[in-house]
């Protein structure tokens, strides 16, 4: 638990994704104890959702809306990251990125850890406003402001960091830069890599890299790091200064808002979260209309028309 | 004691040896206290009030640490995804060193308050009164904020951001907190007691209808 922590805290302070922890090509964290947390943050935001439940209901359909927002946040959360996630994989092999399958799990599993912990820390004030609050429209737009927020922040993160993995493949493509040196000769990309496979076939390629960084004095015959994923070289190696061309950022734009959208609706699928006034408890409530229509009318509603 | 009042004194010019971390807490809640008692005292000193007086001296502390408590987490959160956690400690100290300002300048206008009162004016326009000098102790604390907040503002961009993050967030929460802790003064012709039954609901739920009504 503790180390999970610890990433998680890795996470947050950009150190997981600091360019020398990306060296690799994805980003490491334990994607199963992350899922963990992302299963403990979520309830704790979950019940601090359901505590307005706990003015307008008797005290055992209150406890049962808490338990089962304690459930359904985890579970959107992780449902809306299975339904987006084949897709997003696909299309992102489609149009030639580097990220290898799993490089694309952990992206997404530390995205939604930092949307679950920015979530998380507004549980506090979302409680007190429950506590204090005891308009049913307010809550229900307060709510979707702060999954907003989190979520909001927590794309900004996929966005950033799939910016600095590109930054990564680039560097990982050419030699790394000399610090003093005028630029070396140019040197096809491909040629010096089956030479450099061989030393290195005790040392892993990343420390290898690191440690022509560090020195300062640039070895004569520094070996290009090789591509950060082990990809069959050539028809990779062509499209080396657009690793991420514009299309494999565009993909995630587009997919980013697809993750919105899919996570809005989830979100109506798994309604209650709050818990209405008056209504008695159920895990699950009819399913009809849709989020975007539900919110514009709680908008309407709150502004007294 | 000496030392508290020189370490106060040095917190509102901005010299350096500010207070720790410590006696930005006790600061915020002695003088907290001491303006919420000044605040209490409207309805008299009768021996039936003079409860009201130790609710509104507790209220005050209360307002601003309740406050702090719920907004530190986001605060905290977002100080750390946007790459200054390092500077956390600095900002935190300079959040606090506002906070015990807050308290600082409102126990200073205690003795407006407690003038006014002498004077015999209506309750709304004490609760009036009362609401502008906390405007004025907040407005105020920016400089003690900002002071601290320049330093690290000009290391990095960021900070003013969120400087603006933290005053909005804590503002939106104080409100609230504000609202739900009624009654501060307490009307006279109302019983004593620490809440009002009906806690009130939403203080902006309540300004939205307002505005509403003054619309239609």
């Amino acid at each position: 638990m503790r180390e999970w922590i610890k990433s998680l805290d890795g996470l947050l302070r950009g150190e997981a994704t600091k360019p020398d922890a990306l060296k690799r090509g994805l980003i490491e964290v334990p994607a199963g104890g992350m899922l963990m947390l992302i299963a403990v943050l979520g309830a704790f935001y979950g019940v601090c959702m359901a505590c307005f439940a706990a003015f307008n209901r008797p005290v055992a359909d209150a406890l049962m809306q808490m338990v089962a927002s304690a459930a359904k946040i985890p579970l959107l959360f992780l449902l809306t990251l299975l339904v987006t996630f084949p897709s997003l994989y696909v299309f992102n092999a489609l149009i030639g990125s580097r990220l290898t399958l799993r490089a694309v799990w952990q992206l997404l599993v530390a995205t939604l850890s930092v949307m679950i912990a920015v979530l998380a820390s507004l549980g506090p004030v979302v409680a007190f406003f429950s506590f204090s609050t005891t308009g049913y429209s307010f809550m229900l737009m307060f709510n979707v402001l702060m999954c907003s927020v989190a979520g909001i922040l927590g794309m900004k993160f996929l966005l950033f960091t799939l910016q600095r993995l590109t930054t990564v493949f680039k560097e990982g493509s050419e030699p790394p830069k000399p610090v003093v040196s005028p630029p070396p000769p140019v040197v096809p990309a491909s040629a010096p890599v089956p030479s450099a496979v061989a030393p290195s076939e005790a040392v892993p390629a990343s420390s290898q890299t690191v440690a022509a960084a560090d020195a300062a004095t640039p070895p004569p015959f520094s070996p290009p790091a090789l591509p950060a994923v082990p990809a069959p070289k050539g028809a990779l190696e062509k499209a080396e200064d657009q690793v991420f061309s514009g299309d494999v950022m565009s993909i995630f734009k587009v997919w980013v808002v697809v993750f919105a959208l899919v996570g809005a609706q989830m979100s109506w699928v798994l309604r209650p979260f709050i818990g209405a006034p008056g209504v008695p408890f159920t895990w699950l409530r009819e399913r009809d209309s849709n989020f975007f229509e539900a919110v514009w009318n709680t908008f309407w509603s709150l502004l007294g028309a | 004691m000496h030392d508290f009042f020189q370490r106060a004194d040095r917190l509102l010019r901005g010299t350096s040896l500010s207070p720790t971390w410590r006696l930005s807490f006790v600061y915020s809640i002695v003088f907290g206290l001491v303006y919420g008692a000044a605040m209490g005292c409207y309805s008299g000193l009768s021996e039936e009030r003079w409860l009201q007086i130790v609710y509104s001296a507790l209220k005050v502390p209360l307002l601003l640490l309740v406050t702090f408590g719920f907004a530190l987490p986001p605060f905290f959160v977002l100080n750390t995804l946007l790459g200054v956690r390092d500077d956390f400690k600095a900002a935190l100290k300079a959040i606090l060193e506002m906070q015990a300002g807050v308290a600082l300048i409102l126990a200073s206008l205690a003795p407006f308050t407690l003038g006014l009162y002498v004077s015999e004016v209506k309750y709304e326009f004490v609760i009036l009164f009362n609401f502008s000098l906390f405007a004025l102790a907040a407005l105020s604390a920016q400089i003690i904020l900002y002071r601290r907040y320049r330093v690290l503002i000009a290391q990095r961009a960021i900070h003013q951001k969120l400087m603006w993050a933290w005053l909005a967030c804590y503002g939106f929460i104080c409100a609230q907190l504000a609202w739900t802790l009624r009654p501060f003064v307490g009307a006279p012709d109302e019983p004593v007691q620490f809440f009002r039954e009906n806690l009130g609901g939403n203080v902006y739920e309540v300004l939205g209808q307002m505005i509403v009504r003054l619309l239609t």
